[in-house]
């Protein structure tokens, strides 16, 4: 049931989900891999829609360099934990929901243990074999992935429901090379908001996801399209050989 | 015959957009995108490796289908080919 504070609360988006949609919100938990330039708009917006619970999982210190983007962090956090200082920005923009952190790094060895019995997870990772390990968690837990990644003013999002649609390694199969990449903060604020949309609706049940797309928002040109995307049937992690197993 | 190549992202920034290009039947795929490719240094080696093969990580599209990183060095392009080149980014 919702109280009413949270009926007043979230009226304006009531208006959009009904209170059924409202109550999905609550009792919702989603899992956000990194407090970072995806991280931190996709918590603050999930975090005022009203999910029930949210857990941050981040390792990092928040450093000079990150507050170009990562808007969960501010000069005065410098050489805080990340997770301490999103946890403390969380809790103040909405105080009915439930905040957990992690303060771990994510891998093979305790993905699944960490994202638990969450209902979906954003990927907010800024590099691939993270994201491979927060995709075969997704496809064993047969839950939502929704992906976003970016590079200077250069975006994609996605949104992977495994079973249904292709996973992130049958869309990649190899990682792009890893390097200290350009960006300014709008770029991961314009996907993030593609990526919590996704969880937004999913959770509501609203809407046409971004599934067997990939997004492409190019904000050098102001364009923005999509490509087909579709799945391998030899793909190593959901591929019909795996599911035989 | 005519087709067209598009590259998005980096890609774009070094070597354009949506180039039509009269190719000859019998095309490969591979090879017209590597000579259009030729047009920068810098374009090239971002999607080709030493051997001229597409780089692992770059996805390449034929009229909206995958086409896998071996098969373009076999695909004939028909009239009428709209071949998109994109690189992944994996910033956050």
């Amino acid at each position: 049931m919702l109280s009413q504070r949270e009926l007043e609360r979230y009226k304006r988006q009531i208006l959009l989900f009904g209170e059924e949609g409202q109550e999905r919100l609550k009792k919702a938990h989603i899992f956000i891999a990194g407090a970072g330039g995806l991280g931190s708009p996709v918590a603050i917006y999930l975090a005022t829609a009203g999910v029930g619970t949210l857990t941050l999982a981040d390792m990092d210190v928040v450093e000079l360099t990150n507050l170009n983007r990562q808007i969960l962090h501010y000069d005065r956090d410098i050489g805080k934990k990340k997770t301490a200082s999103a946890e403390e920005k969380l809790r103040e923009i909405n105080p009915d929901i439930t905040i957990r952190v992690k303060d771990v790094t994510i891998d093979g060895t305790n993905a699944s243990r960490l994202v638990g019995k969450a209902d979906g997870i954003v990927d907010a990772m800024d590099n691939f074999p993270t994201r491979y390990v927060l995709n075969e968690t997704a496809v064993k837990k047969r839950i939502p992935l929704f992906h976003g990644a970016i590079r200077g003013l250069y975006g994609q999002a996605t949104t992977i429901l495994p079973g249904e649609t292709p996973c992130l390694r049958c869309i990649f199969p190899k990682a792009p090379p890893k390097e200290v990449f350009p960006v300014v903060g709008v770029t991961p604020g314009l996907i993030a908001m593609v990526q919590a949309t996704e969880a937004i609706k999913y959770l509501v049940r609203d809407g046409h996801l971004l599934t067997n797309r990939l997004f492409i928002w190019d904000g050098k040109e102001a364009h923005a399209e999509e490509i087909c995307v579709e799945r391998d049937p030899s793909c190593m992690v959901c591929g019909e050989c795996r599911e035989q197993k | 015959m005519k087709v067209k190549v598009r590259f998005f992202a980096r890609f774009r920034e070094l070597l354009g957009t949506d180039i039509a290009a009269e190719v000859e039947s019998g095309m490969i795929l591979a090879e017209l995108v590597q000579g259009i490719a030729r047009k920068t240094p810098e374009g090239y080696a971002a999607i080709f490796d030493e051997r001229g093969s597409f780089r692992e990580f770059v996805i390449v599209m034929r009229n909206g289908k995958r086409v896998g990183s071996a098969e373009t060095a076999t695909t004939i392009l028909a009239d009428g080919d709209e071949i998109a080149v994109f690189p992944p980014v994996a910033g956050g």
